[in-house]
């Protein structure tokens, strides 16, 4: 048979670079010194991820940087066939020419997934990005976003995820709608941004930021959203708009299943003529977590009740009480909880958790529905912001009040 | 007769089974269930319909062997089983991975010819485990791997090794004996009368980027201006072909002997002048470190001498006599096989 003392070298390429692309890129590269067989095994290594890691630390900035430009390009020389992903991550690099470089090479090879998270300090992204039309995914961090005039969007892409980018916002627009493909949408760090997402594959939200508008307007295949929105202190702009904004955001996403939101999120959906009733029912909703919700607003707790009895399959619900109001709240005079809403069941709900509970009249009421509603609820978990015993103590007794439909309920409190 | 009896009596222990031969010949059976987890007997089951008996047993690839075969029923077996946990499957990888080395490979290899693609991502992670942060001897001590790469070529330039004082050592070597033959050198070309070289590297450059017709027309096939020692390469190739089919002869031995000396002498300079082209072209200055001049051994540099002297006597007169003291592209043909290695190594460039 012939064998050889050495039973690595000769398993298949396809094992090898299994193992290569497990280790760092470093690693991968040192091998090709361990013997003939092995010196150019890591160079057809489909996947690229660069960070400081791959040269040897020094106290000097400028020494890592033309290390890591001097790796990073030496690589690229030696490297043979197609690269399918290339990650750089690095708070180092100030010379734009060498990644300017790279993404021409990187263009000319196939490159399927790139990712570029860049300290401070705007990268004006080269226009040779927007020739790679075979593009599935793109991550930019702190980059200056301006395609040509005769880009129309990446055809295959599937991810794009943009933190703090300075771009205009037609242009995400135009970017996600040129995107027929696009699946996972992540936007963060925007100021102001009006945006209208049309985006018929897209399955999974996540936006982070300042937005002044968000209309999800063809949206149908939404799965999850996550939002945190931050507000500008002059909210008049939108008391002008007359669309409900629940309506408007959540109105087209019949196949959603998990909802979260943070800040501002259920004050923004709040905002807007109440049509009455809903036009939707959530079947596939089972989380919802909102945070930061103030209960003393009463249309953002009718937001949370509205949401809450639109999905029957509902099995989490997370919230958190807002103790800072933001804005000046006039006196309710109405109470919301005695409308029809005991008529409604929330024949899923299993788990609640609800945090920073100050006693206001709102909470009280709304844990005293979902307990007077929930024939299959196991668990609420409540946590008290309050300092005094004696105020922790009273709400605790009126919960205790409450009665349960769910014979297995139980009422949990946390100390903080 | 006994068989029927056999399935009366036992009716419950009847369980399919699908038979497997080695590349050992020999044959074995094993549940179903077990089997049909891996896609390749699946494949053979299904499509061709074989390993329902003994006689038409599945015939395995040749990297699983009995021993690897076991194993990874033992893995298929715990693994079919549609009720486990994702904890207990985790816990149970970590304990079957626990082998040798040796035994991890054939099991991927083995792994990988069933087509069981769980087990061959499992045991690459073990494998990659193993080969990470080490030093290269450290991993080829483990995986037995021949250490058969040259000092030069180890000196790959993305491995930062510039802070290793063996490589710092080494280079200190290679400088030392570069400067100990520029000496014996300079001490030889005394008695002629051209002197060395001085002329910039501009001048240098031009040359050997065509002042020469001739240099240039018989390199036409080789790409000129990709690199610089590509380039180089072609040049001397081509000139040995010049010299040889216009079969000039140099004028005098003496002559030759100059050319030789010059040619030695350049040796340094050359080294040099490489050096600063490494530097024009490529901002990767380990490679200076690496490439230039492994001249270290005083017999190996008697030899190249000799080589030069039968190149210089096929050498076109004319042409050398022409351009004096010009670099001798021959000294890149020593190495004969026009790679991009420019100076032999300790092999003296046979391979």
């Amino acid at each position: 048979m012939g064998e050889s003392p050495d039973f690595i070298s000769d398993l298949p390429q396809s094992i090898i670079e299994n193992i290569l692309t497990r280790l760092s890129i470093r690693d991968a590269i040192r091998t090709s010194v361990l013997s003939s067989k092995w010196r150019y095994k890591w160079s057809t290594l489909t996947d690229l991820v660069f960070d400081e890691k791959c040269v040897s630390p020094a106290n000097d900035r400028c020494v890592v940087e033309t290390n890591l430009v001097r790796f990073i390009t030496g690589v690229l020389l030696l490297h043979q066939g197609p690269i399918h992903k290339f990650q750089l991550s690095t708070s180092f690099l100030q010379c734009r020419p060498h990644i300017d470089q790279w993404l021409l090479f990187l263009s000319r090879n196939g490159i399927k997934e790139l990712v570029l998270k860049l300290k401070e300090g705007e990268f004006r992204v080269p226009s040779c990005l927007f020739n790679c039309l075979k593009l599935t995914r793109l991550e930019l961090c702190h980059c200056e976003f301006d395609p040509p005039q005769y880009f129309k969007g990446f055809s295959s892409l599937k991810s794009l995820n943009l933190h703090q980018i300075l771009v205009a916002p037609e242009v995400i627009e135009s970017l996600i709608s040129g995107c027929p493909l696009l699946e996972f949408l992540s936007l963060s760090y925007f100021d102001s941004l009006v945006l209208s997402i049309s985006a018929p594959n897209l399955m999974y939200l996540y936006l982070d930021g300042e937005f002044k508008d968000i209309f999800l307007e063809n949206t149908p295949k939404l799965v999850a959203i996550s939002v945190s929105m931050y507000m500008h202190e002059d909210v008049t702009d939108f008391e002008q708009s007359s669309d409900y904004n629940l309506v408007k955001f959540l109105g087209g996403v019949p196949l959603l299943e998990k909802l979260v939101g943070y800040i501002y999120f259920t004050k923004y959906l709040s905002i807007g003529d109440d049509p009455g009733r809903l036009p939707i029912t959530y079947i596939h909703l089972q989380t919802i977590e909102l945070y930061q919700l103030c209960f003393e607003d009463a249309d953002e707790v009718l937001v949370l009740l509205r949401l809450v009895t639109h999905s029957p399959n509902l099995k989490e619900l997370k919230v958190s009480s807002s103790p800072v109001q933001l804005f000046p709240l006039e006196e309710e005079g109405f109470d919301l909880f005695e409308r029809d809403y005991f008529e409604y069941k929330l024949p899923s709900l299993e788990t609640m958790k609800i945090t920073d509970v100050s006693g206001i009249k709102n909470e009280l009421e709304f844990l005293r529905f979902l307990l007077g509603t929930s024939p299959v609820l196991e668990t609420v978990i409540v946590s008290s912001s309050l300092m005094e015993k004696e105020a922790k103590m009273d709400m605790v007794i009126e919960l205790l009040r409450y009665p349960r439909v769910s014979p297995r309920a139980q009422l949990l409190f946390l100390q903080d | 007769m006994s068989e029927g009896e056999m399935a009366i009596i036992k009716p419950e222990m009847m369980k399919s089974y699908i038979w497997l031969e080695t590349a050992d010949g020999s044959i074995q059976q094993v549940e179903q269930e077990v089997a049909m987890f891996c896609p390749m007997i699946c494949q053979e089951v299904i499509q061709k319909g074989v390993g329902s008996s003994k006689n038409y047993a599945i015939s395995l690839p040749q990297r699983v062997n009995p021993a690897m075969l076991s194993l990874i029923f033992d893995y298929c077996r715990f693994h079919q089983v549609p009720g486990r946990s994702n904890k207990e499957r985790k816990i149970y990888d970590e304990k079957f991975i626990r082998m040798d080395t040796k035994r991890l490979c054939e099991l991927t290899s083995a792994a990988d010819s069933l087509q069981l693609k769980p087990l061959v991502d499992l045991t690459s992670r073990a494998l990659a485990r193993i080969i990470e942060g080490k030093t290269p001897e450290e991993i080829r001590e483990i995986f037995h791997l021949p250490d058969d790469l040259t000092e030069e070529e180890k000196l790959e330039p993305l491995k930062n090794t510039m802070d290793d004082p063996r490589i710092r050592l080494l280079n200190r070597l290679y400088a030392k004996k570069r400067k100990e033959l520029k000496e014996r050198e300079k001490l030889k070309s005394i008695e002629v009368e051209e002197h060395v070289d001085e002329r910039s590297v501009d001048d240098l450059l031009s040359f050997i980027n065509g002042r020469d017709p001739k240099v240039v027309k018989t390199s036409k096939s080789k790409k000129k201006n990709k690199k610089r020692k590509e380039h180089k390469n072609g040049t001397s190739n081509g000139t040995c072909e010049a010299s040889e089919k216009d079969s000039h002869n140099l004028h005098s031995k003496s002559q030759s002997a100059e050319i030789i000396d010059k040619t030695a002498s350049s040796l340094g300079d050359v080294s040099n002048l490489l050096s600063m082209e490494d530097d024009i072209f490529t901002p990767k200055t380990e490679f200076e470190d690496g490439y230039i001049d492994d001249e270290i051994d005083p017999a190996l540099k008697e030899m190249l001498d000799r080589e030069v002297e039968d190149f210089a006597r096929r050498l076109n007169s004319s042409w050398v006599l022409s351009i004096g003291q010009e670099r001798q592209p021959v000294h890149f043909s020593i190495n004969g096989n026009g790679t991009t290695r420019r100076l032999t190594g300790p092999a003296a460039g046979h391979k």
